[in-house]
């Protein structure tokens, strides 16, 4: 579904990003990892188009998209979440998922400002989708709440609930368990597991090692910029390159 | 509810159709009721074009495009007097449409400083291209808005001021009315969700400098058609009405009036309009009254004057919710 081919990313004289290869295969919930300042969110950016890379290619469904502006790819069907909870702080919560809305409404800009008939059925069409999405995260309750006065864990699922609107065929979660309490966890995984049934591919971005073992298929490590270890969730936590770049190399192992 | 909303939206409607007719006698009045329109027609525009966080500077710049378009078109070329008018808005269209490619890809203050710049360059245009514009002289009479009839119905003809303010009136509500749809629908959510965070608009498929682009030139094009107005109604164009501080005083009306309420910018720009020409007497200290109205209205009115209504009744609330406190 998803394939990078020696993707590289460099910033000025520093390679953030050195010729990653990964693939995402239809379903699959991927798991990165590594430490801070590997470059993990930097993948993301490069996949989504919030940065050009230097060299290499992102393969989506067998077309390169690397290169691409963001609005492009997820048109395309990639969705993603950010590190900082970046959501529509002035909006409602419904509002936030109706406006994410869109690509899946397919509103035309004149359609919109004579207010016809097919414009008001694909209004309404779209505040219940977005009411369907809230349900599935659980946030339906509060729909009506200003997001800026959400907790931060809601904000969270808020943030996802946003990307999913865009209905995605493969999703970017950036840290989506940071921060939150062990009951916000379980109901987060719980959900992260339920995209997944629904069709989605899934790659995320966690630190929250306990998460990260417990919900994906496949981990791949990073550290500065490059690829240390990929494999099982067993396999990468006997890795000893892993537990050397996450606790450094010892005098006595040297 | 309905009722409601039909109060709301007709009583105003119906106060602004039947008060040429109160001030029919005063030929001053009714400037004041002309130029009202005029600015109402910019501060909602430029309104428009901050909802999705950009503030133009340059936004008398379009003004005036319209203004000459229409003036030049049809005293050099010939053009039918509503011919020209409609051109205005379009040449300010296609102005904004040029560099709406550039100057929408940059922010706030960048963005501001490009418009700026902007405004000031096209003021100069009419100022320096004298074969056209007649520099700083000028463009003396200019025919008015050409007489429309209706064969066996009625005939409007534009040689008084009474007739222009059902014209500025009727060009007012059509704006305001497409502006509003704008607004209340899908694009006007979108434009705001980019003022909030153009990166997650984007994440979720937004092309924002696209939308940025569409609302300048919408912006732009009402501007320019009421620069065409303008010119046809004062018959008398000079570049110095479109200096910088025609751009800036639409956007003080905008911040008086509250950018965040639709109703804010027509709010602004008619109170902004009139209460200077009450204090008339004062004319030279108008940039002071201005200044000392937009300090006022920041420090203690920060929705401006349209979130006055909402913030009153939550003062009342607060009272009566101590009061009910202390009695018990």
């Amino acid at each position: 579904m998803l394939e990078t081919r020696g993707l590289t990313k460099n910033f000025g004289g520093l390679r953030a990003i050195n010729d990653i290869n990964l693939t995402v295969t239809a379903g699959e919930i991927l798991g990165i990892i590594g430490p801070n300042g590997a470059g993990k969110t930097t993948l993301f950016n490069l996949i989504t188009g919030f940065l050009q890379p230097t060299g290499g290619e992102v393969l989506f469904e067998g077309k390169n998209i690397a290169g691409n502006k963001p609005h492009t790819i997820a048109e395309l069907g990639v969705a993603r979440t950010f590190q900082l909870d970046r959501i529509f702080h002035d909006f409602t919560v419904l509002q936030n998922v109706v406006v994410a809305s869109r690509l899946h409404a397919g509103i035309g800009f004149w359609e919109a400002i004579f207010n016809t008939s097919g414009y008001r059925r694909k209004h309404v069409n779209t505040w219940d989708y977005a009411l369907k999405i809230l349900q599935f995260i659980g946030l339906d309750d509060k729909k009506d709440e200003l997001a800026r006065n959400l907790a931060h864990g809601h904000q969270k699922m808020l943030g996802m609930a946003i990307a999913l609107a865009a209905n995605p065929k493969l999703l970017l979660l950036d840290e989506p368990f940071a921060g939150m309490n062990p009951r916000e966890l379980d109901a987060a995984l719980e959900l992260v597991r339920a995209i997944r049934a629904g069709g989605k591919s899934i790659m995320l971005i966690e630190h929250n090692m306990r998460a990260v073992m417990n919900v994906c298929d496949r981990i791949v490590v990073l550290n500065f910029g490059t690829e240390v270890a990929r494999g099982s969730p067993e396999k990468v936590r006997q890795n000893t390159d892993v537990i050397q770049c996450y606790l450094g190399v010892g005098k006595r192992a040297a | 509810m309905k009722s409601d909303r039909i109060l709301r939206y007709l009583a105003p409607i119906l106060l602004f159709i039947l008060l040429p007719l109160f001030l029919q006698g005063n030929q001053y009045y009714l400037h004041i009721f002309i130029i009202c329109g005029i600015n109402v027609i910019l501060a909602s525009s430029l309104r428009a074009i901050t909802t999705t966080g950009q503030v133009s500077l340059g936004h008398g710049g379009f003004m005036c495009i319209g203004a000459y378009t229409s003036a030049v078109l049809t005293m050099k070329f010939g053009f039918p007097v509503y011919g020209a008018f409609f051109m205005g808005g379009l040449v300010a269209i296609a102005v904004a449409a040029a560099i709406a490619y550039p100057i929408t890809r940059v922010k706030t203050v960048y963005f501001a400083m490009l418009t700026l710049f902007l405004g000031i360059v096209i003021m100069l245009i009419a100022l320096e291209w004298r074969d056209m514009t007649g520099g700083s002289y000028g463009i003396l009479d200019i025919p008015p808005l050409g007489t429309i009839s209706i064969p066996g119905l009625f005939t409007i003809d534009f040689s008084t001021k009474f007739p222009h303010c059902y014209f500025i009136l009727f060009l007012a509500l059509l704006i305001l009315l497409f502006l509003y749809r704008i607004e209340r629908s899908y694009l006007g959510m979108t434009l705001k969700s980019i003022a909030q965070d153009e990166f997650l608009a984007a994440s979720i498929g937004t092309n924002v400098a696209n939308f940025k682009a569409i609302i300048f030139c919408v912006g732009c094009f009402c501007a320019g058609l009421a620069g065409s107005f303008y010119a046809h109604y004062n018959s008398v164009l000079t570049p110095g009405t479109f200096d910088i501080f025609s751009s800036i005083y639409i956007i003080v009306h905008v911040i008086v009036g509250g950018g965040k309420k639709f109703s804010g910018a027509i709010i602004g720009a008619l109170v902004l309009t009139v209460v200077p020409e009450i204090f008339r007497v004062v004319k030279e200290f108008q940039p002071f009254v201005f200044v000392g109205v937009l300090f006022l209205v920041i420090f203690f009115l920060p929705e401006g004057l349209a979130g006055l209504p909402e913030r009153v009744r939550a003062e009342i609330k607060r009272i009566s919710k101590g009061r009910a406190q202390n009695n018990a």
